[in-house]
């Protein structure tokens, strides 16, 4: 059944959700959040079935499962759909973080159900849309399809300054959009295809990299820009802080676990490989703005006194680190780009999970409010405690193995001083272990300082179901890592090797007969029944021993 | 002029549009009683009829009528459909407004009845002397128009501004008529385009912009606007935003195109960058000064500056021989999602005008509170429209911003194509303030419940629908553009 639309149905299937949400009775809230739920764990299945008909192996096609259906033929617009590596985990994550964003938010919204869950499917369809767009208006229709549900869900049930945040959302991501619009429509007239102009990605990814470098600088920044809002990266980010801090917890668990993957796969998928010689020309500023976004970012933390803020402001420093792998242009660096895009929507959507059910029992985020509850409510403490280690990196989570590999990738990468940026942003590792302890210190140790705190309930059956499988994920992405890297490699193999092509014609020489890294040997598909060999965290063999080569 | 049978048959959209204005009229004179729901009836059941004989001829090639003085082409076409779609859209806001306020009489509907017919005029004129009557024909209507509620010092202020600066810009415009006619001593757009011509011609075609410029309220011309808009009944503002505009826009791309876009003229008169900085003024002002509006419908009047704007924009772009027939498919586009949208949202301010409380602001935002719980599909209609006005996708709004946006970047316009990205992140802030107040505020107070109207709220769920299928599937509707930017002799 290769032939069946599975994307198409990914894409739809939570509109639909929403369609028949809507028509339910508004008195119903029961029956709303369980049809949404239920829609939501069946996207998740599509996205299983995507990912069971999607062909890791080297030398397969790089866009699978592809659709095209024109949809405006004189523009040269057309529905176009397709999966590679780096779409399909951050699909997988769309997807799962979906159902559990219903489910936490079970008894926290209790106002204007219908809406909510209809806002949070309409959502989920934009954010897939978008990951899986070949056509670069049909991406630009998704892209902004996403602001007019997540304004929605700030401004309508977030706390009180929300108005202000929701406004300062919209209006931050739609100027740095409109301006990707309009390097869209050039990039439309400098690229013709055989058919005439045409918005088609694989079509203009055949010919935008052969544009005079120049060009390519401008329309990498018009991209990049609105790429480095949504990640966000330093000095781009004020936003930021302020939406997570005023939006609803199920809102900022979105937001976090997969808006912001967004501006890093708008790199990874538009900015870089159309316009590699603007991105060689402007790497050295992405990599060390990611490195002061660390280090800034971190420090913020240390300042914060609402958790929320805190947990925002560490998003910027992670982000950071995502930021630097993808500008090494090595393979190590990509792959644990996106593998750290993969932990931040676990760990980070996990931590904003539980500041949402901490919020909900006291209705304070003021770290000053805490204090001792390890006490009183273990559960939440033990959750708390995996969470925390993840986000800061601890070997045998999730955490490490992305910050390892980017920090490897960078450096060893070509960027100028790579070895200084990769010892600076080490430190911000540190940082992060600093500010994420003295949070859980704050929150959970000492003595129960105030009277309120005395009685708080601990975890209900729904809210572990919430967070088992973020913390199961912690812990397997952890240990076992090579699945995801499976995925992840060879598009990140791809994306090195043509930005080299690309560098090559560029000084004039042949192609890099050996990139950074070689490409790796294919592999067999994995024999059934074969045992992960390593019960330990698992770098891909050969980036291990690319590295090993490299530094003997 | 002789006047064939095929030329009389060419124009039987204005001729039924007269016609239905003369018989709404004449049936007001022999009325007895108070039973007028039957001119709603017929004023929509003409503007439809008018609207398919449009679409009948949408196929027939293009050819000059009445020796010259007009023309049956695309643009012609294609405007005269989207007027009678926005006469439509305003006939239905209209009956429930009237209705509510017990105001309706059969001249509301004649007077509009007869401007769209000088707008169809308008939309094929070929001739300057044309062109001048059927700006004529249809502004004098609107004038009255504009005062037709007669109460307060609103409408009255609204209707002398309005009559003011009409007559002064069509003054202007006679007088640039009257320029290129010395200069060239022709008065059709061909003739002038063949005879070329001096600096007289150009001061000709400045006083010509200058005439047009008032009518779709481009800065520095704007300054009637937001009184007039804000001062008029909600319908009469609703057809001049919608109606007018179109019309004029399409008699200004012919002009400039016809006339003075030819290769003898070309060289001489470059009317790209004066028609560049009018886009770029009107785009800033009208967003900038929008910003501060609490009256919804003030607000949407400087919004409608804004567009304009945009379609100068289009219009720049159109400059460029190379991309004229794609800057005139944006524009006309542009023309259509503008005319279903804005009618849509002058529809819901007329839903929810506060009638009483002459103190208070009739329009102000505090009236759109908490639509959201009491009425969501209203609510949800109305932020449709307004998104679709900022130009989020997928609306119709969207794909207008695409289509025009892409023929100035395809024309070289690229700064121009930049500040009008720029500005309407300013306009996204005053739209996205009235969604606030739809769904992120409670109800005020002593809020009036708005009387319900069948008519209004069809206009307005019809537009909202309208506005998204466009912009889910805008292949029909740019197809009907994109063949109605075939232009006669252009």
């Amino acid at each position: 059944m290769t032939d069946f639309p599975i994307l198409t149905l990914l894409v739809f299937l939570p509109l639909l959700g929403a369609v028949l949400v809507g028509l339910l009775p508004r008195e119903e809230q029961g029956q709303q959040r369980a049809l949404g739920l239920g829609f939501m764990l069946a996207t998740l299945g599509v996205a299983c079935w995507a990912a069971a008909a999607f062909d890791g192996r080297a030398g397969a096609p790089e866009f699978q499962l592809q659709t095209t259906v024109p949809w405006v033929k004189g523009l040269g617009l057309s529905y176009h759909v397709g999966i590679d590596g780096f779409a399909l985990v951050l699909v997988l994550l769309t997807a799962v973080l979906g159902p559990l964003v219903v489910l936490s938010a079970f008894s926290a919204v209790k106002e204007r159900v219908k809406e909510f869950v209809i806002a949070l499917l309409v959502l989920q369809t934009a954010m897939l849309g978008a990951f899986l767009a070949l056509d670069l208006v049909l991406f630009y229709v998704f892209w902004e399809l996403m602001l007019v549900p997540m304004y929605l869900l700030i401004g309508i049930w977030g706390s009180e300054r929300r108005l202000y945040a929701a406004v300062k959302f919209f209006v931050y991501t739609m100027a740095g959009s409109l301006l990707m619009l309009i390097a869209i429509l050039y990039v439309y007239f400098a690229v013709a295809g055989p058919g005439g102009h045409t918005f088609d990605y694989l079509e203009i990814l055949k010919a935008a990299p052969k544009l005079p470098r120049a060009t390519q600088v401008w329309l990498f920044s018009a991209f990049a820009i609105s790429f480095a809002i949504k990640v966000p990266m330093v000095p781009l980010h004020t936003w930021l802080p302020d939406a997570h801090t005023e939006a609803p917890a199920a809102g900022s668990v979105i937001l976090a676990g997969v808006l912001l993957k967004m501006g890093g796969f708008g790199f990874l998928r538009y900015a870089f490989p159309l316009f590699p010689r603007g991105a060689f020309e402007l790497r050295t500023t992405l990599a060390v703005l990611a490195v002061v976004g660390i280090l800034y970012g971190a420090l913020m933390c240390l300042a914060q006194r609402d958790m929320k803020r805190l947990v925002a402001y560490s998003s910027v420093s992670h982000l950071g680190f995502v930021m630097l792998g993808l500008s090494a242009f090595t393979v190590e660096g990509l792959s644990g780009g996106v593998y750290q895009m993969l932990n931040h929507g676990v760990s980070t959507g996990a931590l904003f999970v539980l500041v949402g059910i901490l919020y909900e029992r006291r209705h304070t985020r003021a770290l000053a409010d805490y204090g001792g509850l390890a006490r009183v409510v273990p559960g939440l403490a033990a959750a708390w405690l995996l969470v925390t280690l993840a986000s800061i990196g601890l070997p045998g989570t999730n955490g490490f193995v992305g910050e390892f590999l980017i920090l490897a990738g960078s450096w060893t990468s070509r960027l100028a001083n790579a070895p200084v940026i990769a010892s600076v942003a080490a430190a911000g590792v540190i940082l992060g272990a600093v500010y994420m302890l003295w949070m859980y210190q704050r929150v959970f140790f000492g003595k129960v300082r105030h009277r309120e705190n005395e009685r708080l309930a601990d975890l209900s059956g729904r809210e572990w179901a919430v967070l088992a499988p973020l913390a199961a994920l912690i812990v397997v992405m952890g240990v076992w890592p090579q699945p995801w890297l499976d995925w992840i490699q060879p598009s990140a193999e791809r994306l090195v090797q043509r930005m080299g092509d690309a560098r090559a014609a560029e000084v004039g020489l042949a192609p890099i007969s050996e990139p950074v890294f070689a490409p790796a040997p294919p592999r067999a598909a994995p024999a059934p029944g074969a045992a992960p060999g390593h019960p330990f965290p698992q770098i891909p063999p050969n980036i291990l021993r690319q590295l090993m080569r490299r530094h003997h | 002029m002789n006047a064939s049978g095929p030329d009389v048959l060419a124009i039987l959209p204005e001729l039924l549009l007269t016609g239905g204005a003369l018989v709404l009229a004449l049936s007001e004179v022999f009325l007895r009683g108070e039973r007028r729901g039957y001119q709603p009836v017929v004023a929509g059941v003409v503007s439809a009829l008018a609207f398919a004989s449009f679409a009948a001829n949408a196929s027939e090639p293009a050819r000059a009528l009445f020796g010259g003085f007009a023309a049956q082409d695309g643009l012609a076409i294609f405007g005269g459909a989207t007027v009678c779609v926005g006469l439509f859209l305003t006939v239905l806001v209209g009956a429930g407004f009237l209705r509510v306020r017990a105001a309706e009489r059969g001249e509301f509907y004649a007077l509009l009845l007869l401007s769209a017919a000088g707008m169809c005029l308008l939309l094929r004129a070929t001739d300057l002397l044309l062109v001048f009557v059927a700006i004529e024909l249809m502004s004098v209507p609107t004038y009255a128009l504009a005062t037709y509620l007669r109460t307060g010092q609103r409408p009255a202020e609204a209707a002398f501004k309005y009559f003011l600066l009409g007559a002064f810009s069509s003054a202007l415009f006679l007088y640039g008529a009257a320029l290129c006619y010395g200069a060239t001593g022709q008065t059709s757009l061909r003739g002038i385009a063949a005879a070329g011509g001096g600096p007289l011609l150009v001061a000709g075609l400045a006083f010509l912009l200058a005439g047009l410029g008032f009518k779709v309220a481009a800065v520095p011309f704007h300054m009637w606007t937001p009184d007039v808009y804000e001062g008029s009944p909600t319908p009469v503002t609703t057809f001049m935003s919608v109606g007018v505009k179109t019309a004029a826009f399409v008699a200004m791309l012919r002009i400039l195109v016809t006339a003075f876009g030819g290769t003898g003229l070309a060289g001489t008169v470059a009317w790209g960058p004066v028609v560049q900085a009018l886009a770029v003024l009107t785009m800033a002002i009208g967003n900038l000064f929008a910003l501060t509006q609490r009256s919804v419908k003030r607000m949407l009047a400087y919004s409608s500056v804004a567009h304009a704007g945009y379609l100068l924009v289009a219009v720049a772009a159109a400059a460029n021989g190379a991309v004229r027939a794609e800057a005139t498919q944006g524009l006309l586009f542009y023309l259509a999602a503008y005319t279903l949208t804005a009618a849509g949202a002058f529809g819901a301010v007329a839903m929810l005008e506060r009638r009483s409380g002459a103190s208070a602001q009739p329009w102000d935002l505090d009236q759109f509170a908490g639509l959201a719980r009491r009425r969501p599909w209203a609510a949800a209609a109305t932020a449709m429209l307004l998104l679709s006005l900022a130009g989020i996708p997928p609306s119709a709004g969207f794909v207008g911003k695409l289509l025009v946006l892409r023929a100035a970047v395809d024309a070289g316009l690229v700064p121009l194509a930049v500040v009008a990205v720029l500005t309407s992140v300013v306009g996204l802030y005053y739209y996205l303030r009235v969604v606030v107040y739809l769904y992120m505020q409670p109800p005020a107070e002593a809020q009036e419940i708005p009387v319900h109207s069948w008519a209004t709220d069809a206009a307005l769920l019809a537009t909202a629908v309208a506005v998204l299928a466009v912009g889910i599937g805008p292949g029909l509707l740019s197809d009907a553009a994109t063949a109605g930017a075939k232009l006669f002799g252009g």
